[in-house]
């Protein structure tokens, strides 16, 4: 009862409250819009679910199942965790990472050409260890360098961000392009699959099923950032930042340290968003653009409240949309944009209801 | 007929904030074509008064009457409607528009241009130049405010009032950000206007400029109008002697102090501000164990600065900190605390804690990382608990959730307290209190002042600064009176009278008087 009550009106909840309701009207919006359209807005829901296995479908091809499905939709959503984590550890201390794409992509880049470089010296399992390390070395170093960037100069971060976005995308496009394409995709050449995170077209049990080897690792992250932004002094430091620099200051704290090891960390997180998704969920890099999970993922992070846990849990959220959109868009011929769209509903609501909350929690 | 004298009468003013009464009965009667001073300490209600002149808040009782007719003012808007005018203590200019723009913005003059409305700029200038003529105001009204230094910034406020045609002109401080010649500048200024018709009132704690200037002055103390002076045939001690005198209203017991070494010792302490002034000029004192060195003066004469420069939240340009024979002058905040400096700041919002933080973390922010909280920098939740538990005990910290309440949600009595538990209990030999009672009722004032006393029984060293001289005279041992960044007397508490203190306070004794 307690519990109840405290879930519906108390403090502790109130991020999750304020998600949930951000979630609802996103939904209901999204319904009217479908209903517009003259589509029905419950089977237009049910086929998402179909299609990130959550649902069983009407009929499957060759080698796929529900499970299949499944498993391909955690493969989609472990770079989204990664992401929003990042983008998460940085609103935790009062910074705007929205440079999670281009740290994205640096890291996934640097991944592939040291991969490329070594060939096949090193065996399957320290092949995919490196392209973890060398994920978390890029991104922090990014990160890091924002941070830098802001403690030094008082650059704006956002400002920073979006240039670095675009930076790291004409860099590693410019190189793709002139010593690294495949000819046929006009993508980057593919990793190796011995150092691909993701195992890809696995025959087993009579199915073919992608296993995104980073996944556990994702949930693990998450569950460990928790305990680091919770339980240690850092977290404690990131946090009094994060709510009042003037105080933060005041107790001892130092603002340069602080910062930069929020930003290398986040920095870090979309390291390991990128290699999750250029050498997991895909196994190339496509030349001229930015992950659009990059920018996603602020959705995704507000939705989760800035919390690590709540992070899984709208990661699972938003994948199920974006992931499920193409079945639903193939069985009911409505644009898989509609998809992008409640995504971004979803934003603005979870960005509206969190200045709520802010707001009814402050009188003095 | 006997209201048609006066062009401004305020009756039984009384105005009440949370735990506060800013004005309490306050009459005055302003005639037309005089400079009024309005004369008090920081808090005595000076800047509320006016700010219900203006029309930015309301009276909770009484009446205000414009020219013998009552109004109602409730917007700053009306105020101008009823041609009254204030310069604020911040001035409110746009800095990358020009004069002439600043001036005229909200009733910009307009010109056709075929179908569309056009500012007319031309015309704007034009009569800006008039305007500045007329007063003696030089100012070039295509100059971008930006690049005008503050006393220029000051004419083009006034011209704003006077291109709205205002009559009655308020300035709140207006000689707090000018150098003394530009102090005497505008000294003519304001008799220029007076001479042109208009009414000033002046809100002013500076007794020499209401000396040049002003006609007759209201002297504000704890939001009652103590008196009302005729300043031609007054004495500026005798205006400040009414400012700063009367009983005292409550007295803390304390047994008589037992001095030991010192403990803190400043050596020609410089701090600059800013703009490279030195807010704090070569400041040196001490402070002995089992001490209370009280530092009165008016503020913004550099106590937030040196408050600050010990706790090292600013940078000290000059001179020594000295903690225990112990050079601290260029440790860092943390180091500092960790030598024996605790800080209750001013600004208890903003600086000494951290609002979003539960009652908890914030009772840890000094020692969060200390060897008895944190284990490899992981940190003993069970420790935290006892500890906050403890303090809230010991403090009577009141909160609806315990030690995990949002502080925010927290009374700002109950706030200060978790401030100065937290402090207190980090036992230091040196505890500094910056204003320590602002904003707060009168039972957490005397508790507070109980605590300041134990502190120096305990044997530490206090350095107690106020602008409230109540709170100074009832906890210190020895005072100190800093002006203009500059320690202007200091003396064991018994041997100063309040007049005394106030005429050092206001410069008009001491060293560097004004």
């Amino acid at each position: 009862m307690r519990l109840l009550r405290s879930l519906f009106f108390g403090d502790r909840f109130r991020m999750l409250r304020a998600s949930f309701w951000a979630l609802l009207f996103s939904l209901a919006a999204g319904a009217v819009i479908l209903f517009l359209m003259g589509k029905d807005p419950v089977s237009a829901y049910a086929n998402l679910l179909q299609g990130s296995g959550l649902l069983p479908k009407v009929k499957y091809a060759g080698r796929q199942n529900q499970l299949t499905d499944f498993l391909s939709f955690l493969d989609a959503m472990t770079p989204m965790v990664f992401a929003s984590l990042s983008v998460a550890v940085a609103l935790r201390s009062g910074f705007f990472n929205i440079g999670v794409p281009g740290q994205m992509l640096a890291a996934g880049f640097c991944a592939h050409i040291v991969t490329a470089a070594l060939g096949n010296v090193l065996p399957s399992p320290l092949a995919k260890l490196l392209v973890l390390v060398i994920g978390i070395a890029a991104g922090a170093a990014m990160g890091a360098f924002m941070g830098w960037l802001k403690d030094r100069f008082n650059v704006n971060e956002v400002v920073t961000s979006i240039m670095l976005n675009s930076i790291a995308m004409y860099l590693i496009t410019f190189y793709i392009n002139t010593f690294y394409v495949d000819p046929v995709s006009r993508q980057s050449r593919a990793i190796s699959d011995a150092a691909r995170l993701t195992l890809s077209g696995v025959r087993t049990h009579g199915m073919k099923a992608d296993f995104a080897l980073a996944f556990p690792l994702a949930i693990l992250v998450a569950f460990l950032l928790r305990t680091f932004l919770d339980r240690t002094t850092y977290g404690f430091e990131i946090r009094a930042l994060g709510l009042s620099r003037g105080a933060a200051r005041y107790a001892g704290i130092s603002l340069s340290r602080t910062t930069l090891l929020t930003m290398a960390l986040s920095g870090a997180l979309g390291g390991l968003a990128g290699v999750a998704y250029f050498c997991g969920y895909f196994a190339s890099i496509q030349p001229g653009t930015v992950p659009g999970m990059g920018f996603d993922a602020i959705a995704v992070a507000l939705l989760g409240g800035n919390h690590a846990l709540g992070c899984i849990l709208a990661s699972f959220l938003i994948t199920v949309i974006s992931k499920g959109s193409v079945y639903m868009s193939s069985r009911l011929s409505v644009e898989p944009e509609i998809a992008s769209l409640i995504t971004s509903v979803i934003l603005i609501f979870s960005a509206c209801s969190a200045s709520f909350v802010g707001r009814r929690g402050g009188h003095d | 007929m006997n209201e048609q004298e006066f062009i401004v009468e305020m009756r039984g003013i009384t105005k009440r904030f949370p735990g506060i009464t800013a004005n309490d009965g306050v009459s005055i009667q302003i005639r037309k074509g005089e400079i009024y001073a309005i004369l008090g300490e920081n808090g005595a209600g000076k800047s509320t008064l006016m700010s219900m002149l203006f029309g930015m808040i309301e009276p909770d009782e009484g009446e205000i009457f414009i020219r013998g007719k009552r109004e109602r003012i409730d917007s700053p808007r009306r105020a101008t409607q009823l041609s009254i005018g204030m310069v604020h203590q911040h001035f409110r200019l746009v800095s990358n528009y020009t004069v002439a723009e600043n001036i005229i913005l909200g009733m910009e003059p307009e010109k056709k241009c075929g179908p569309f409305p056009m500012v007319d700029i031309a015309g704007a200038n034009a009569k800006v130049a008039a305007l500045s003529e007329r007063y003696g105001l030089q100012v070039d009204p295509t100059d971008v405010i930006e690049d005008l230094n503050v006393a220029t910034r000051q004419r083009v406020e006034i011209l704003k009032m006077l291109y709205r045609e205002a009559e009655i002109l308020i300035f709140d401080e207006p000689t707090a950000v000018l150098t003394p010649q530009e102090i005497a500048a505008f000294l003519d200024i304001v008799r220029g206007l007076r001479d042109q018709g208009k009414t000033v009132i002046l809100i002013t704690h500076k007794l020499e400029e209401i000396k040049q200037v002003a006609d007759r002055c209201a002297i504000l103390n704890r939001g009652k109008l103590i008196s009302v002076m005729d300043v031609a045939s007054s004495t500026t001690s005798d205006m400040a002697r009414m400012m700063v005198g009367h009983e005292v209203s409550f007295s803390t017991p304390k047994a008589p102090p037992h001095f030991g070494s010192p403990v803190l010792r400043l050596e020609n302490l410089t701090v600059k501000n800013a703009a490279g002034f030195n807010s704090v000029n070569s400041v040196s004192f001490e402070v002995r164990a089992g001490e209370v060195l009280g530092i009165a003066g008016v503020s913004g004469n550099g106590q937030n600065e040196l408050a600050d420069a010990i706790a090292g939240l600013q940078r000290c340009h000059g001179g020594k900190i000295i903690l225990n024979g112990r050079d601290i002058s260029n440790l860092s905040i943390r180091e500092r605390v960790e030598a024996g400096v605790a800080y209750i700041p001013e600004d208890r919002h903003n600086v000494g804690l951290v609002l979003d933080f539960t009652l908890r973390d914030n009772l840890m922010l000094k020692q969060y990382y200390r060897a008895r909280f944190a284990h490899r920098h992981v940190m003993d939740e069970i420790a935290f608990d006892e500890y906050g538990k403890e303090l809230i005990g010991r403090y009577d910290i009141r909160s609806n959730q315990g030690d995990a309440t949002i502080t925010r949600s927290m009374s700002g009595g109950n706030q200060q307290k978790a401030v100065i538990a937290r402090e207190l209990d980090l036992k230091t030999p040196l505890v500094v209190f910056m204003q320590p009672t602002r904003g707060l009722d009168a039972g957490a004032v005397s508790n507070i002042h109980r605590q300041i006393i134990a502190e120096r029984d305990r044997g530490a060293a206090v350095l107690l600064i106020s602008l409230d001289l109540d709170e100074i005279l009832d906890c210190s041992d020895t005072i100190a009176i800093i002006f203009q960044g500059h320690i202007n007397k200091i003396a064991p508490a018994a041997s100063l009278t309040v007049e005394e203190i106030g005429l050092y306070m206001m410069g008009v004794k001491g060293g560097e008087a004004a």
